[in-house]
């Protein structure tokens, strides 16, 4: 990331000196990063029925193969969008709780003295060993998920929003309120804007870990999704099939990823504003 | 002698201490006022509770004793007719420089229009017509520090607090800052209470010079400064009567210094 601001850096004060080199030295970079990547599917593909059986690992070729035909069957569509549905759904009511409960709580010492240690409680219990609990009061189709989603989301949330609005620094709250702010004011020019960094890192940590309530979900019980699929996949001896999935999953995890990359882009602008400025007085 | 806008009556201090039951004492007994126009430098030994005061005529901290009257009328509550430059600039790192000078204006409800023009003005003011579109990591310090100066200008406060706002600086940009605010002040006619520990920089500064003891803190002298205007920052020395004043202020402020001893 350094790097690459340096770069672009560099080429803007050199005056476009050499701009098709500087274009090879970006296409370098990125292959470099896929590089590991590559050598670790041509491994896998060598390897595969060479050193370990392909029935435990089974290979990249048949993992490509089994996803072209789950989508040209249609086979899949209504698990991914089942899981789908109960991503987005887990992930919004996780993040908006976590975003309004910080918020509130960090605002608030008193608040905070009275709901912390509950919130701290509830933090330490395994949200897995709610699953089945979930599925009873919920029942197994998309809410229970939903909901195991959203717990898991929330705390990630909570605590990150909790802290940031806590770390704003109070003699520039205090100098607002003197300059004439008054509460809802220091909400929208000071606190929010101070916390959204600390939102946005909760908001992307927070997504794997959607995923994994979701799948856990599915795991335990359900009628339809890409959790059960990989579950019957792997009882039926299928790594092919389980594998899959998980390319899958991992799919919507980095597509995720890079919309909130952008998002955080966009909306701390501030953090790394392009350009040196000036050094003078 | 004029009605003095901000007065501090009979100020006393205490802070909790940790670990002990009775609080430290800070603040013992200060009273002093200020006259409208004047600029008042208050210098002390560190931790003598100067930016304490400060924090009271804004409204941020209430006295333990005493009590500070803003036009006759006793501060209880934040102060949104005084301006605060504090140590650091203290922009907001998320704003432009001009939308940083544009936000008093902006809670203050002032039109757009308006605003506008009084923005361009304050930046104007002091030098940084230009760069309206920069965020604060892209400027200097010293540049930060002329934008959060601009900032408490653009709404034109009764009085201007300024708690050691040349600290942090180097030397030479800290002298360029001075020769600035003395400018600026001058055309402004403001009225500015600025805390300092540098001698010379009250001295060069200021009409009236206030001398705290360490604490508790007792007033020791309120000496008036009378070096003609504007005066030279960069050469202290050649302010015709320049050593007479430093002599004045010297003589309060050698007693609290005791080397050896650890503040």
């Amino acid at each position: 990331m350094t790097e690459m601001t340096y770069d672009t850096a560099s080429v803007a004060a050199g005056a476009a000196a050499s701009p098709r080199r500087s274009r090879v030295i970006q296409i370098a970079h990125r292959l470099l990063t896929w590089l590991p990547g590559i050598a670790l599917l041509l491994f896998w593909q060598w390897s595969a029925g060479r050193l370990i059986k392909e029935i435990y690992v089974s290979k990249p070729t048949a993992i490509a193969e089994r996803l072209f035909e789950l989508f040209t069957s249609g086979e899949i569509y209504p698990h991914l969008w089942t899981t789908g549905q109960e991503l987005v759904f887990g992930y919004l009511i996780g993040v908006s709780g976590g975003v309004i409960g910080g918020y509130a709580l960090g605002r608030s010492p008193r608040l905070a003295r009275i709901f912390e240690p509950y919130v701290m409680a509830f933090y330490g219990i395994p949200k897995i060993a709610l699953a089945p609990l979930f599925i009873i009061w919920f029942g197994i189709g998309m809410w229970s998920k939903v909901a195991l989603a959203a717990i898991m989301v929330f705390f990630l949330v909570f605590y990150n929003v909790f802290a940031g609005v806590r770390s704003v620094d109070r003699e520039l709250v205090n100098l607002t309120r003197v300059m004439g702010a008054n509460q809802r004011q220091l909400t929208f020019h000071v606190f929010l804007p101070a916390a959204a960094p600390y939102v946005m890192l909760g908001m992307r940590m927070a997504i794997p870990y959607s995923v994994i309530g979701v799948i856990v979900g599915e795991f335990t019980s359900s009628t339809q999704g890409l959790g059960l699929f990989i579950h019957e996949a792997s009882a039926t001896y299928d790594p092919a099939g389980v594998f899959a999935g998980i390319v899958i999953l991992l799919a919507f995890v980095m597509i995720a990823g890079a919309l909130a990359g952008r998002l955080e882009k966009r909306l701390l602008r501030w953090r790394s504003p392009a350009g040196s400025g000036p050094t003078d007085i | 002698m004029s009605d003095p806008i901000l007065a501090f009556d009979g100020i006393g201090q205490d802070f909790p201490a940790p670990g002990q039951r009775a609080p430290i004492r800070v603040l013992d007994g200060i009273s002093f006022d200020i006259e409208r126009g004047k600029f008042v430098a208050v210098i002390g030994p560190s931790g003598c509770g100067k930016s304490t005061l400060l924090q009271m005529a804004a409204g941020l901290l209430a006295p333990t004793r005493g009590g500070v009257r803003h036009h006759g009328r006793s501060v209880s509550s934040v102060n949104t007719e005084v301006g605060f430059v504090p140590q650091q600039a203290q922009l907001f790192p998320w704003k432009t420089l001009s939308q940083n000078v544009e936000l008093p204006l902006l809670l203050r409800g002032v039109a757009a229009a308006e605003r506008r023009e009084r923005v361009a003005n304050a930046l104007a003011s002091v030098g940084l017509s230009g760069f309206e579109d920069y965020f604060p990591s892209q400027l200097s310090g010293g540049m930060q520090k002329r934008g959060s100066i601009a900032r408490t200008l653009v709404y034109r406060p009764d009085v201007i607090l300024m708690d050691e706002p040349f600290g942090a600086l180097d030397a030479q940009t800290r002298m360029v800052m001075q020769n600035d605010l003395q400018a600026l002040s001058l055309e402004a006619g403001a009225t500015i209470i600025f805390v300092t520990h540098d001698i010379t920089e009250a001295v060069l500064l200021a009409d009236h010079v206030v001398v705290l003891s360490q604490r508790p803190s007792r007033l020791l002298a309120k000496i008036a400064i009378d070096l003609p205007r504007p005066r030279n920052v960069f050469e202290p020395f050649r302010n015709e009567g320049y050593e007479a004043a430093y002599d004045a202020v010297w003589t309060e402020f050698r007693s609290q210094i005791d080397i050896g001893r650890i503040h």
